[in-house]
């Protein structure tokens, strides 16, 4: 067939390599959980979940920094038995927790993993975009895919047949609703700048000139609020305020069902975040160099990435050193246990420290420029390839900062009342919005003048 | 070949889900399938070539517009409704209706050729903004029913939030 003899098996082995990166918000939830409990530990100075441990024969018990607890948990909730209501819709009881997490593996596909990879292939020069689906309406789908995620909240309050999910699921819509206006207008003046509603577009004008939260700090900071809004998380979790409605929307729903919503609120967050580094932190570009430099000094550059990952590498071990030596002075009972897992984590960071600086003098010695560049001056798959991973790792960096963020607002502000969300929506995060678009397009106008 | 295939099925989808709007009991139900609508005649014009058209239509209408109509739908009637009749006398109306569009629409399908290249974009978000935003004096002039339409939409809101406001007020101030 024509389609498949359009392309080497090169490009289609990256083209659906890159399918890959649906899976992205869902490995973020096993970041994220962990990530969420022992943050919360931190801010509200306490250990957070961690005696849950694996006994391992002849070395002890593994509890690995806390981690096993949510395996416990996962593991409880999908075991446990799926139950509906008396009086539910049964079908849609059913379907709703499944919206929101199906709409989770579609929402990546718009977003630019990497930037353009260009390299030469049996005498051909091959171009792949960074995103699975390289559309010119790209940021809007994803608007779109994240206002359909709202009905699995709607449907659950409305049919599980109690007052205090029906009551969640119509905050839901009307506070969806509200905050996807001002999400959509605060991010407008950042258009207008890069002149596209295509992602990667958005992301090379920014590593070109300057980053969006440099050049739309009003923006930045609505579209933040905004979007913590429609992820539906404290401060703005008016739809399952504990107080007043039990648990909002997904009261009646238990095992894998609520683990649904669960992943499925997790996930918009991964996406969420991954949107705000995109937008407004440059996205995959790395910080005061431009993609070409980098290129140009392949070898150099994966020195130092590699170099930048020992280093996270002996910090870890040095946090490991310092646990270690203030638990062997102390005179907690199961210290031993402790420190005996403790090894295993140092042995595991030494190796792993080891390995990225040998890596990193490998790349600096032995990536030629014969190797990074073909003859005509076009990149090599090789360079392609580490450009594509560098690219990737800075923007996973920016998006766990994010990430951090979320869970950072959660447990430093309280909830807020529902007038009060209605307010800072409509009347103040609207008209900034409103206000920063007019003003970014005058100005446009008068420096672009196009 | 492919896209014929992609358009039979969204076609199905879409017309099947219009049905139900009609047969649903429960105008929830209604709603729901009304979203399945409109989603699957956004794939049919992001397979017509125009991306930008099909994203409209799931951002405005199945995110916005619907979610406001399961809103309205929830707040009014949506414990008792289910027992509504399917017929009543306005299908003496409705019903006549539908089958002369169907035939109308059915008749101008088989009149017209159908010929359809996927390939070819008729809306990507230039050429749309290019068409809509064309102010030369021999160009379409599209753009000046954008900027009334902005008007029409702008004095409705106007005159919700008035008639909002009228009885609101009223109220607060008898609370104080």
């Amino acid at each position: 067939m024509d389609i498949i003899e359009s392309k080497s098996w090169v490009e289609w082995l990256i083209t659906i390599a890159k399918f890959a990166f649906c899976f992205v918000p869902v490995l973020y939830i096993l970041l994220l959980i962990p990530m969420e409990r022992r943050g919360a530990g931190f801010m509200q100075d306490r250990q957070g979940p961690n005696r849950s441990y694996i006994k391992v024969p002849y070395f002890g018990r593994i509890r690995l920094l806390g981690y096993v607890q949510n395996m416990c948990d996962g593991t409880k909730l999908f075991f446990k038995e799926m139950f509906a209501p008396k009086g539910a819709s049964k079908f849609l009881y059913y379907v709703a927790p499944a919206i929101p997490f199906a709409i989770v593996f579609l929402s990546p596909c718009v977003i630019p993993w990497f930037g353009p990879m260009v390299f030469e292939w049996g005498g051909k020069v091959v171009t792949i975009s960074g995103s699975i689906l390289d559309s010119d309406v790209g940021i809007l789908l994803l608007f779109g895919f994240s206002s359909l995620s709202a009905y699995g909240a709607v449907l659950a309050g409305w049919a599980s047949k109690s007052k205090y999910s029906y009551l969640g699921s119509l905050r839901t819509s009307a506070m969806t609703i509200s905050y996807e206006v001002c999400q959509g207008l605060s991010m407008m003046g950042l258009l207008v700048l890069a002149g596209s509603f295509s992602l990667t577009d958005i992301v090379s004008w920014q590593e070109h000139h300057v980053w969006g939260i440099v050049a739309q700090p009003v923006a930045f900071f609505c579209f933040l609020i905004a979007t913590i809004a429609e992820t539906g998380r404290a401060p703005f979790d008016v739809a399952e305020g504990e107080p007043e409605l039990v648990a909002g929307y997904h009261t009646e729903y238990g095992a894998m069902q609520f683990g649904l919503f669960y992943m499925g609120e997790y996930s918009h967050i991964c996406i969420s975040s991954f949107l705000v580094a995109t937008l407004f932190l440059g996205g995959y570009s790395v910080p005061f160099v431009t993609t070409e430099t980098m290129q140009a000094h392949m070898g150099g550059s994966l020195a130092i990435l590699c170099w930048v990952l020992a280093f996270l590498a002996l910090a870890f071990l040095h946090m490991m050193h310092r646990y270690s030596k203030k638990l062997a002075a102390s005179r907690q009972s199961n210290k031993n246990v402790i420190l005996q897992e403790y090894k295993l984590y140092k042995l595991v960071g030494w190796v792993a420290a080891l390995v990225f600086i040998a890596a990193g003098v490998a790349s600096w010695m032995f990536y030629t420029p014969e190797m990074a560049h073909t003859a005509a001056g076009v990149n090599t798959i090789g360079t392609a390839l580490g450009t594509a991973a560098i690219h990737l790792l800075v923007l996973v960096v920016k998006s766990v900062m994010f990430c951090w963020v979320w869970i950072w607002v959660r447990w430093t502000l309280p909830r807020f009342r529902y007038d009060h969300v209605m307010n800072l929506g409509w009347k103040i995060i609207l008209n900034i919005a409103i206000l920063n678009l007019v003003v970014t397009a005058v100005v446009a106008k008068l420096l672009g003048g196009n | 070949m492919l896209a014929l295939i992609y358009f039979i099925v969204l076609g199905i989808i879409a017309i099947g889900s219009a049905v139900c709007v009609l047969l649903s009991k429960h105008p929830l139900y209604g709603a729901l399938s009304l979203v399945l609508t409109m989603l699957s005649l956004a794939g049919i014009y992001g397979l017509l070539g125009s991306p930008f058209m099909g994203v409209v239509q799931i951002m405005v209408y199945a995110g916005a517009i619907i979610m406001l109509l399961t809103f309205v739908i929830m707040v009014l009637n949506a414990g008792k409704d289910s027992k509504t009749p399917m017929f009543d006398k306005v299908s003496l109306f409705v019903i006549p209706a539908v089958i002369v569009l169907a035939g109308l629409v059915g008749f101008a399908l088989v009149r017209a050729p159908i010929v359809f290249d996927a390939t070819t974009l008729r809306g990507s978000v230039k050429l749309t903004s290019e068409t809509l935003f064309n102010v030369a004096q021999e160009g379409p002039g599209y753009f000046v029913l954008f900027e009334v339409l902005g008007l029409l939409l702008l004095s409705s809101m106007g005159a919700a939030v008035l008639m909002a406001k009228k009885r609101l007020g009223s109220e607060i101030e008898e609370e104080k």
